[in-house]
């Protein structure tokens, strides 16, 4: 768009209230709207452009799956043992191994990770103390997963003497997954208004009926949104189960959390690295797998919350 | 004063390190509207709070002094029985994110009332005393938050209400709705000042002069001065308050 100050004016220009200036042909009013809209139509290019840039690699990595891991699923593949040294056969044992893994990460995050949220948001106040466990808790969230995977093989396996097993690899990713939960779920409470506390306070109601019947109904949307995104985490990750619980070749199913299994992430490891000669589509295959694993957790929690959020209540 | 219902003497109450409430003594008899009026920042809403201690939900607020009911310290309350027998209405309506009947019944139901039909009635007649039934009657499952301001404002009373509360604080309750709820408010709690005290703190000096029976004038965290309204207004003793009432401040 052309902005020479004597240019002549969109033709859908408003025109100003004529003031002083406009006596001399440029009214200084209309060239400020033509810089405004300039202004305007560079910022939507660029956030365009920033979008697309972010949307592209995972759309890309997503394509790339897809066209060459297809061509591998079969219900063979996805229902059987793997066979000779997992260069033929199914996955079967790393799927259920996965689910396993991440089954024992929920049953102990969420009822930790959910309490000691309501406890941070709802009863420890603002103190130096709570401000520090607050403090610590960030930055547990940004500690690597490898460090997490050491602190498991430390705790788990050789100091609760779990031996690396489902139990020890579950624990791991629980730990690893715990800030987050208690961070979202904070976050959850703490946009519950205050005002639904005040006027419960008010009517002689404790404080955790009022948690219990008022505040934690209405977090639950935010906080099962945490929880989910943080099981499809527990499901992708390879290198907290590296030491801890997943098994390199193990073609029989797990029958307890005593038991060591294999893993989808670590099998895809496992076989891209592992194992040469082998046909890509399988790589590609498992791949796809553990990503449209981790994609089913992430829709099961969009319509979870898309159904708690139509019956939101305020 | 001997029938006194709410005794205060000697009240003091800060906010972090600044004292709000400067020594306030006052007695609120049984029955009836005690007004009280006040601009702005003369601690009236935290008066109000020492009443039902929920002073102490306020981060670093705290306050000295004695405030008895029936002649009780209200220290000795357990905190949650002194809510219920005072009540509190607070200036901007909350529905709560429930049916209008569980808003009005999730009280009773905390401390164990759970007979449909007791708790039926409580509702009905809990919703009729704030003048809302009628409007709501059909619906008592939609939620209380789709309510209009003034209806969720009653259905706020209608709450209040169902712990059947010897004393009835009503903080600034129509700042925020219509003129035509706000005389329906009115007239509703002339009705009740018959079964419970009600303190009502306001802004509008014409609202306090309409329904309180007393009326004390608080400024800065201090009484400046109490009585029957009609006395206060016509003939008030203090020049402060003279000015107050003719609009010459706050």
């Amino acid at each position: 768009m052309d902005t020479h100050p004597e240019a002549p004016l969109q033709p859908n220009a408003v025109p100003a209230p004529s003031s002083g200036s406009a006596a001399d042909g440029v009214n200084p009013a209309d060239a400020h709207l033509g810089t405004r809209r300039r202004t305007e139509s560079v910022a939507s290019l660029v956030l365009l452009t920033a979008t697309l840039m972010a949307a592209l690699p995972a759309l890309g990595i997503l394509g790339l799956l897809i066209i060459r891991g297809a061509p591998a699923l079969s219900f063979e593949f996805l229902f059987t043992m793997p066979l000779q040294g997992m260069t033929a056969g199914g996955i079967l044992p790393a799927i259920v191994g996965t689910l396993w893994l991440v089954g024992v990460s929920l049953l102990f995050a969420v009822p930790v990770g959910v309490l000691a949220g309501v406890y941070l948001s709802e009863y420890a106040g603002e103190s130096r103390l709570s401000r520090i466990v607050d403090l610590a808790i960030v930055n547990l969230a940004g500690v690597p997963s490898i460090v997490h995977a050491l602190f498991g093989l430390g705790a788990f396996v050789l100091f609760f003497r779990f031996g690396t097993s489902i139990l020890a690899g579950g624990l791991t990713l629980g730990v690893m997954t715990l800030p987050v939960i208690i961070t979202s779920t904070k976050a959850a409470l703490q946009s519950v208004p205050q005002s639904f506390r005040l006027a419960s306070w008010n009517l002689g109601i404790t404080r955790w009926q009022t948690i219990r019947h008022v505040v934690l109904p209405n977090a639950l949307p935010g906080i099962l949104t945490g929880i989910i995104l943080q099981v499809s985490r527990a499901a992708g990750e390879t290198a907290p189960v590296l030491f801890t619980g997943a098994a390199f070749y193990l073609p029989v199913l797990p029958d307890s959390v005593f038991s060591q299994s294999m893993a989808l992430s670590m099998h895809v490891f496992a076989l891209v690295t592992q194992v040469p000669g082998l046909p890509d589509s399988m790589k590609y295959g498992t791949a796809l797998v553990l990503v449209g694993t981790v994609v089913l957790f992430n829709s099961f929690a969009i319509a979870l919350r898309f159904y708690l959020r139509r019956h939101r209540k305020w | 004063m001997s029938d006194a219902h709410i005794s205060v003497r000697n009240l003091r109450a800060s906010h972090g390190p600044k004292e709000v409430l400067h020594g306030l003594s006052l007695s609120i008899p049984r029955g009836g509207i005690y007004g009280i009026i006040g601009p702005a920042g003369s601690a009236k809403t935290t008066f109000l709070t020492c009443l039902n201690r929920t002073l102490q939900l306020v981060p670093r607020a705290s306050s000295v002094g004695e405030v008895s009911l029936n002649g009780i310290p209200v220290s000795n309350f357990e905190i949650n029985d002194l809510r219920r027998r005072v009540a509190m209405v607070l200036p901007l309506p909350v529905g709560l994110p429930m049916s209008i009947y569980d808003n009005v019944a999730f009280a009773p139901r905390m401390v164990g009332m759970h007979n449909k039909g007791e708790l039926d009635a409580l509702v009905e007649r809990c919703l009729t005393q704030a003048a809302l039934w009628d409007e709501v009657k059909d619906r008592l499952d939609q939620l209380g938050t789709k309510l209009s301001g003034g209806q969720q404002q009653r259905l706020t009373l209608a709450r209040a209400l169902s712990t059947e509360p010897e004393v009835l604080c009503l903080d600034e309750f129509s700042i925020a709705i219509d003129p035509v709820t706000t005389m329906r408010i009115e007239s509703v709690l002339v009705e009740l000042k018959s079964e419970m005290t009600i303190v009502l703190v306001t802004n509008l000096l014409a609202q306090a002069r309409r329904i309180a029976d007393r009326t004390a004038f608080f400024l800065n965290g201090n009484l400046v001065e109490e009585g029957p309204t009609e006395e206060l207004f016509v003939a008030p003793t203090d020049p402060r308050t003279h000015d107050y009432i003719h609009g010459k401040f706050g």
